[in-house]
């Protein structure tokens, strides 16, 4: 049994060893961080008597509170800076406390003295700790006495304080136990240093390569659900232990376990390691000479691939277009195999000629490298083709990019907590026409397989094609993402999205209107978030009470239930409920232009079409004064004028120039891509083939704003829908006492939908030499 | 008493000591001779518990070594380059040892410090090669340890110091039976201190004796024989291990007793007979000679 005053006295010897460890720590917490408080505290109080000037002595009096108070909570709380001050100190004590295991001197004294090897590593363990969170909790109570001082100390400075306490302990006992194990797995400091930089990115090197090798060579690989932050880092934990505390004001249990378990399981691993330690290893490069092999396959490895990748993307290499550039990769991740391989057994031996020892070892590096690069390249695993088992799959959630969204396309919990339409959906949305789905996904990747997607026209982005994220919730727990490419005009898959996008759980995962977070977030006047309901055209817009938006969103609540696929994609919307959702910055004023006080905020749109079968809502608008024709009203117009591109005849023209200067084997025709071209000074030939025509008329205004639409109205995104032919620009002039000067402007930009250019439009803006 | 059995140890599969069985006896000066890499710093350090043996095993005092406070408790190791803290005086070298060694003999430390000329207060990293061998012994001494392992400690000492930690020895054995294991791969360092010999010898032990029963088998002689039939008949009844004849003179070297050996000799007449004293390096030369080596090629170079 280890006596307790021999163990303090053996505790008391160490920290003599090491003074210069403690002094740093000091000079960092008990010195520099009261010192920088007091400095921030010094500068928000120089700072106020402008603000007194600026926004008078009561208002100035909140705004100073706020300030300290915030700057208090981001100095005591966690922070990056503090992320790297912990991180770094506990390299350096890890380092420092064991670092007698790198030299066979200090190994001869010390093991030779009658000390347990299991005390030994208690007293140097704890010591690496106390070092750290003495000062730390010494700084931190003297800054908090300097902040309390100068008013700047109040509850939410407090629990940041404490929350930072809670999380930077953590982090540093996870960072610690991991630069212990690199000193326990090497013999010197060098190769320490190496091995605490792979802990640290060997995780994000795998995901790297991992992710970019899928992106690659799949064509139905998903972003969402692919993070290339590492899991397994406490880094990333502490990171997003902080964002979540800054949203939330609350500690994410999930993270604090986690880092919790990590630190334990990595301190577990340091201690099994301590024992098994040979004293023999001080000076080698590596302890375990079983590990050797080992580490090195695991680091060549992907590192060949990471460098094979990286020649991928410098050559813009895709294998859907061609494989010119593989000869490049293979040779990159050749020579990284024999480089790293060769440098890495030169590390081991301490000699340059060791790089040519082992072999063996370049082989099993290199077959590994072809092995894994032909699993991509050949998809072995099937990642391409993969749908889960009907059987096994508990539900789907479906997530259209970029349908529907109404100018606005940010969602938000039921706590309030800001997250994407992917995030959402994965929560809301469980889609249980399982095999329906199955079947389209499966009839839709084997007709797109079928496509070269770089040589089909208007087949990759728009078109009949248009992608979705589709997550397969197992029964097993696990969930699969993939990109789905589905054709929006194929008859049995229109049917089938007809079933998805008209069913109750796929609204209730995708419209954030079809929920009650809204109404919620309304009714909470006291929450973070300030919500405007508006309607309008994108043109105009009215404001609606926070009384009528609740009863309205019940009403739109019901006709959404309306909606489906297709007739979605037959109608062009009357108009756009708009929920403009602020947040205020704390501590963070300005002066408005009317002269009074502002929080700055940041801010979310949530928008939802309102379809012309919405007849109830349409109904509620119409009765409360909210509703607006979509179309301009005649009586409002002085004057149209038409820009027509002529897109088509500047195509045609400017191929033809170019066959003169000799350019056409350059084969373009997408006068996008002339246009880009003529910008960039590469060609001289731009050809401006607008032409402009004014219509004061009064039947020629009837005849054309019956046809025409604000541009935001009208869109095609994702399900092929109605379009504005992008070869006319309609710009409305208001009559100067009209409704619209009154509460808009003078003019307004709007669109013909295609196919409903009037002719006499057509003709008087074609382009004539 | 220590005991090592069978005791094997490899670095990167080269064994540094190969099967070596060796029993220390208390109250002796136990020699640890060898060339260089014949594996006496791997014996001290396996004794001293720091590294672990791969097989066999090492008692103290019928207690295993490896990581076993109560054995490690009366054992202090002097490495062929002894440790002191960065930055430290020898004051801080005994307060640490005191709080690990609860029977540190400070006062004797203090003495000896004086007796040797160290400073107490200057750093240690100023102190000569040699001054800090006297330290490190002087520490090891003062541990008040049964046991006390020194890695080539005497290399580098001057012949008066030497002598001073003779002395020390000398009176630490006779006070509290300190036991000194003293390895080193210069034969004459050991001559006027060891009471028993190990020689290791590319990982193995070569011999493990007392250095009394070895000089009771070896003896050396010159004698003048009175006719060649008596030097004839003295020759074949010896056990001869060396003859080296000057003129007359014949010095030999012979196995056997004292006794045995006169008796041989009252069997002839001789004109002058005189036994001479035999070196520690002429003792060896013999016995390695017996297992098959050449001791001149080993230690003597």
């Amino acid at each position: 049994m280890t006596s307790k005053s021999s163990f303090l006295a053996n505790v008391i010897e160490n920290n003599k060893r090491r003074l210069w460890v403690w002094i740093v720590s000091a000079l960092a917490f008990i010195l520099a961080f009261p010192a920088l408080t007091a400095l921030t505290l010094n500068g928000i109080a120089r700072g106020s008597k402008w603000v007194a000037e600026s926004y008078g002595n009561t208002i100035a009096a909140e705004i100073i509170r706020e300030r300290l108070v915030n700057r208090m909570c981001g100095m005591m709380g966690m922070n990056t800076g503090m992320l790297f001050l912990t991180s770094a100190l506990a390299l350096v004590s890890a380092i420092q406390g064991f670092s007698y295991l790198y030299s066979r001197k200090k190994i001869d004294f010390y093991m030779g003295m009658p000390v347990k090897r299991k005390k030994r590593f208690l007293v140097i363990w704890l010591n690496g700790i106390l070092l750290y969170i003495l000062p730390y909790l010494a700084g931190l109570a003297i800054s908090m006495l300097v902040a309390a001082g100068n008013g700047a100390m109040d509850k939410t400075v407090w629990m940041s304080a404490a929350a930072a306490v809670l999380a930077n302990s953590l982090l540093y006992l996870s960072v610690y136990h991991m630069a212990i194990l690199a000193v326990m797995l090497t013999g010197n400091v060098v190769i320490t240093g190496f091995a605490f930089l792979i802990f640290c990115l060997y995780e994000f090197l795998i995901r790297v390569v991992s992710e970019g090798y899928k992106e690659m060579f799949f064509r139905y690989f998903s972003y969402y659900g692919s993070d290339k932050a590492p899991v397994l880092s406490p880094f990333m934990m502490y990171i997003n232990l902080s964002s979540k505390f800054s949203h939330t004001s609350h500690l994410s249990a999930k993270y604090l376990i986690g880092m919790l378990i990590f630190a334990a399981a990595v301190g577990v691993l340091v201690y099994i390691c301590y024992l098994k330690r040979p004293a023999e290893a001080a000076g080698k490069a590596m302890t375990f000479e079983i590990t050797k092999p080992f580490v090195k396959v695991l680091l060549v490895v992907p590192a060949a691939l990471f460098m094979g990748g990286v020649i991928a993307d410098i050559l813009n290499f895709d294998p859907d277009l061609s494989m010119d550039g593989i000869g490049w990769m293979s040779f990159a991740m050749v020579l990284t195999v024999l480089i790293g391989s060769g440098l890495i057994q030169v590390i081991y031996e301490f000699d340059i000629k060791g790089s040519i020892h082992k072999k063996s070892h370049i082989v099993i590096s290199a077959v590994f490298v072809a092995l894994i690069f032909i699993a991509f390249r050949y998809d072995l695993f099937g990642y391409d083709n993969y749908i889960p088992n009907q059987n096994q799959i508990k539900s789907i959630a479906f997530v259209p990019e970029y349908y529907e969204e109404a100018y606005g396309g940010a969602y938000f919990d039921r706590n309030g907590s800001y997250m994407s339409g992917h995030e959402y959906a994965r929560k809301n949305m469980y889609l249980h026409n399982v095999e329906e789905i199955c079947d389209m996904a499966e009839r839709s990747m084997k007709a797109f397989n079928q496509i070269d997607i770089y040589t089909a026209d208007d087949t990759y982005d728009r078109g009949t094609w248009a992608y979705a994220t589709v997550l397969y919730r197992l029964k097993s727990g696990r969930e699969v993402c993939r990109r789905l490419w589905v054709n929006v005009e194929d008859e049995q898959t229109v049917q089938t999205l007809d079933h998805i996008i008209g069913s109750e759980e796929f609204k209730k995962g995708f419209f954030m209107g079809a929920s009650d977070t809204l109404t919620a977030m309304l009714e909470n006047k006291e929450g973070k978030y300030k919500i405007s309901t508006s309607y309008g055209n994108r043109i105009y817009q009215q404001k609606m009470s926070d009384a009528q938006a609740k009863e309205f969103l019940a009403i739109y609540q019901k006709d959404l239930a309306l909606a489906n696929y297709s007739n979605i994609k037959e109608n062009i919307p009357v108009g756009i409920l708009n929920f403009a959702i602020t947040e205020e910055i704390n501590g963070s004023f300005y002066m408005g232009a009317n002269g009074l006080v502002s929080r700055a905020s940041r801010g979310w749109d949530v928008g939802m079409y309102i379809y012309p079968f919405y007849k109830d809502s349409i109904a509620y608008l119409k009765e409360h004064g909210y509703y607006m024709d979509v179309q301009v009203k005649l009586e409002d117009i002085a004057k149209i004028q038409v820009v027509n591109y002529n897109y088509d005849i500047a195509s045609a023209m400017q191929k033809e120039r170019l066959a003169t200067a000799g350019a056409s084997a350059i084969g373009m025709d997408d006068p996008a891509t002339l246009l880009e071209l003529g910008a960039s000074g590469k060609l001289d030939t731009e050809i401006d083939a607008r032409v402009y025509a004014d219509y004061t008329g009064e039947e020629q205004i009837r005849e054309i704003s019956e046809c025409i639409y604000p541009s935001d109205m009208v869109n095609d995104d994702w399900d092929n829908g109605k379009k504005l032919d992008t070869n006319y620009q309609v710009v409305v002039y208001f009559k100067t006492d009209s409704e619209m000067t009154k509460n808009f402007g003078t003019n307004a930009w709007y669109g013909f939908p295609e196919g409903q250019v009037p002719d006499f439009v057509r003709e008087d803006t074609v382009y004539k030499e | 008493m220590i005991e090592i059995r069978n005791v094997t140890k490899s670095y990167d599969r080269i064994k540094a000591v190969d099967n070596v069985s060796v029993t220390i006896k208390e109250n002796t000066v136990f020699g640890l001779i060898g060339t260089n890499g014949a594996g006496k710093s791997t014996v001290l350090r396996m004794l001293a518990g720091v590294l672990e043996p791969e097989q066999g095993e090492i008692a103290i005092d019928g207690l295993p070594v490896f990581d076993n406070m109560e054995a490690k408790k009366n054992i202090y190791f002097i490495a062929d380059e002894p440790y002191f803290f960065a930055n430290s005086n020898a004051v801080d070298m005994q307060k640490y040892l005191r709080s690990i060694y609860p029977d540190f003999a400070v006062e004797d430390f203090n003495n000896y410090l004086v007796n040797f000329g160290l400073d107490k207060k200057r750093k240690i990293n100023t102190y000569s090669k040699g001054m800090k061998k006297q330290l490190a012994l002087i520490c090891g001494v003062c541990s008040n340890v049964k046991y006390l392992l020194c890695d080539e400690t005497f290399d580098g000492l001057d012949p008066v110091m030497r002598q001073g930690i003779k002395s020390i020895f000398a009176s630490e054995m006779e006070r509290r039976g300190m036991t000194p294991v003293i390895a080193s791969h210069n034969l004459r360092e050991l001559e006027d201190i060891c009471d028993h010999v190990g020689l290791l010898h590319k990982g193995g032990v070569l011999l493990s004796k007392d250095l009394e029963d070895m000089k009771c088998n070896i003896q050396k002689v010159q004698c003048v024989f009175k006719t060649i039939e008596d030097e004839a008949k003295v020759i074949a009844a010896l056990d001869i291990m060396k003859n080296e004849k000057r003129g007359s003179l014949n010095v030999l070297t012979v196995r056997g007793s004292k006794a045995e050996i006169l008796a041989i000799f009252a069997t002839a007449n001789t004109i002058f007979f005189e036994a001479l004293p035999l070196s520690l390096e002429e003792i060896f030369i013999s016995e390695t000679e017996v297992v098959g080596y050449d001791i001149k090629k080993l230690i003597l170079g």
